[in-house]
């Protein structure tokens, strides 16, 4: 009979994890009972279910211009304020912006019909118009991130003299061009059956498509090394602040969905200067404000290959284009985008406000 | 030429007025006892028995898909194994050797899984699966359409019709305070 040598070490480890794995839930607070978001601030307009959010400054002189954040409309703005140590809001208020957030809020059944249009030429002008107002500017700077980015992008193209800057960090511009599974699962997606059948696109649909992305790493590996690193108090606490942001998608509304993925990943429209919004032609070539474009090289939820292009397209002369070596969230709230992505962004937005 | 077509007018519309009277007035002995929700939904039964048996043949085709989209996660989690044992044929017993052994694990599970969610059949698969399903629950929707029509409540057409009229107010009132505002 052959006898089996086990590293002690392994036997060590197997214990730890399984006396981790017993008492995980006396050290560790219940996952939807983290609060997220440190930074203060007032709901400064109200419109439908869209929120923008007026963070209170930091510091006694501003930037003349302001900032607006358009957040995605996947998962919540948290992520912009996840933690006090990364938290790309309070990192700009420190170094002295302005800034409002839009936040899209969640969606019900009688939102079902509001599309690029509303999003874009209603809401998006909206606040535009109220910041213009509270602050006495005619133009804001605008940042947009990953799908917020696109619609900052079309806001930008179709109403080019209320922007002064544009900051698109992961957006979805070129369609065709994306490599990651989402946009496979999109190329072949009946999204008329499914806006016409169910409405809104449900979170659990969005779900699935996060879980099949990196299913291992994120699916099981992570989970292992949250419970190896139970008694690490920081690590713990930002895994469970980033897992409730990523369980708390609201529902798309069905008629976005639908131009989204016709529009953008089926027919890509948007980067052909094709798309039409509200009847409005949107051309990037209208695009003739300093833009800057922030892309994540390892970014899988979209693809460098899929936001590059903009910086190609825009008439812009004065336009920079950032390949960052970290993911779709590690670009805007990680220790990396402190120390890099923020005051490379600090700089160049002060520059030009 | 132009006799011969007014007179066939005149019998299709004498035909259709005779026969809408007739059925008028033959109906009017069954209309007094069609208040309740019972002879509602005895009137809509066929309705329902005809969605059911119509959904048949979708169900027949989620399965199949069903059965597809687990056999290419099966298969693909025996082909990332066989590539696993292929590179490192024993389970290493050290630390060391079973940390890279994991890693390794991992990362070949995640090249082939990452591949069949990228590949053109998975996708195929899956949005025929998806679609089949959105079949069934329009099915599903008719029948919900048809109890809620017999308990006399708005069917779901008709809340989306609501749905649809007050966006296009909320639409036209943005567009007015916009105007407004630009005079």
């Amino acid at each position: 009979m052959s006898e089996n040598k086990f590293d002690p070490k392994i036997i060590g480890e197997f214990l730890n994890f399984s006396r981790n794995f017993a008492e995980a839930p006396m050290k560790v607070s219940v996952p939807h009972e983290v609060k997220l978001g440190s930074t203060q601030f007032d709901v400064a307009y109200k419109e439908d279910k869209m929120r923008l959010l007026h963070f209170k400054p930091l510091t006694s002189k501003q930037v003349r211009t302001p900032l607006l954040i358009s957040y995605a409309v996947v998962n919540r703005w948290h992520i912009f304020d996840i933690d006090p140590k990364k938290s790309w809001v309070k990192n700009l208020l420190e170094q002295g912006f302005d800034v409002y957030l839009i936040d899209w809020g969640t969606p019900s059944k009688i939102d079902k019909f509001l599309g690029f249009d509303e999003y874009v030429n209603r809401y998006l002008d909206n606040c535009v118009d109220f910041v213009c107002d509270e602050t006495n500017v005619d133009k804001v700077s605008i940042q947009g991130y990953c799908t917020g980015g696109t619609l900052a992008t079309v806001y930008s193209a179709l109403h080019p003299e209320r922007v002064k800057n544009l900051i698109a960090t992961a957006p979805v511009i070129d369609g065709w061009k994306d490599t990651t599974v989402v946009s496979n699962i999109a190329k072949y997606f009946d999204a008329d059956k499914l806006v016409d059948t169910v409405g809104n696109m449900p979170p659990e649909f969005i779900y699935f498509c996060f879980s099949i992305l990196k299913p291992f790493e994120q699916g099981v590996e992570k989970y292992i090394k949250f419970l190896n690193n139970i008694d690490n108090e920081k690590y713990v606490d930002s895994f469970l602040k980033i897992e409730k942001w990523l369980d708390e998608t609201p529902p798309i509304p069905g008629e976005l969905f639908r131009q989204w993925i016709k529009g953008i990943y089926q027919d890509n429209l948007l980067i052909q200067n094709k798309m039409y919004v509200g009847n409005k032609h949107v051309s990037l070539k209208n695009l003739n404000m300093p833009v800057f474009t922030q892309v994540a090289v390892g970014d899988h939820l979209v693809s460098p290959e899929c936001s590059m292009p903009l910086h190609y397209a825009v008439s812009s002369t004065d336009k920079i284009l950032k390949l960052y070596p970290t993911g779709h969230v590690g670009m805007i709230a990680s220790s990396f985008s402190q120390k890099t992505v923020l005051p490379e962004l600090g700089q160049w937005l002060k520059e030009r406000s | 030429m132009e006799n011969e077509s007014n007179v066939t007018d005149y019998y299709k519309k004498t035909a259709m007025f005779w026969s809408d009277m007739i059925a008028m007035m033959s109906s009017k002995p069954t209309t007094l006892s069609a208040v309740g929700p019972l002879r509602n939904l005895s009137t809509n039964l066929k309705k329902i028995t005809s969605e059911l048996t119509e959904s048949n043949k979708e169900i027949v085709e989620f399965n199949n898909f069903l059965i597809e989209y687990y056999k290419q996660l099966a298969d693909t989690w025996t082909g990332a194994q066989k590539e696993v044992s292929s590179k490192i044929s024993k389970v290493p017993q050290n630390e060391e050797g079973l940390e890279a052994y994991k890693r390794v694990w991992i990362d070949i599970f995640e090249n082939n899984f990452t591949g069949l969610f990228d590949s053109k059949k998975f996708s195929e698969n899956y949005n025929k699966l998806i679609s089949t399903e959105l079949d069934l629950l329009k099915r599903w929707n008719a029948i919900t359409d048809v109890m809620l029509k017999s308990a006399n409540l708005p069917t779901k057409q008709e809340i989306e019709e609501i749905y649809e009229e007050l966006h296009t107010l909320k639409s036209r009132i943005s567009k007015l305070e916009s105007s407004k505002k630009k005079a």
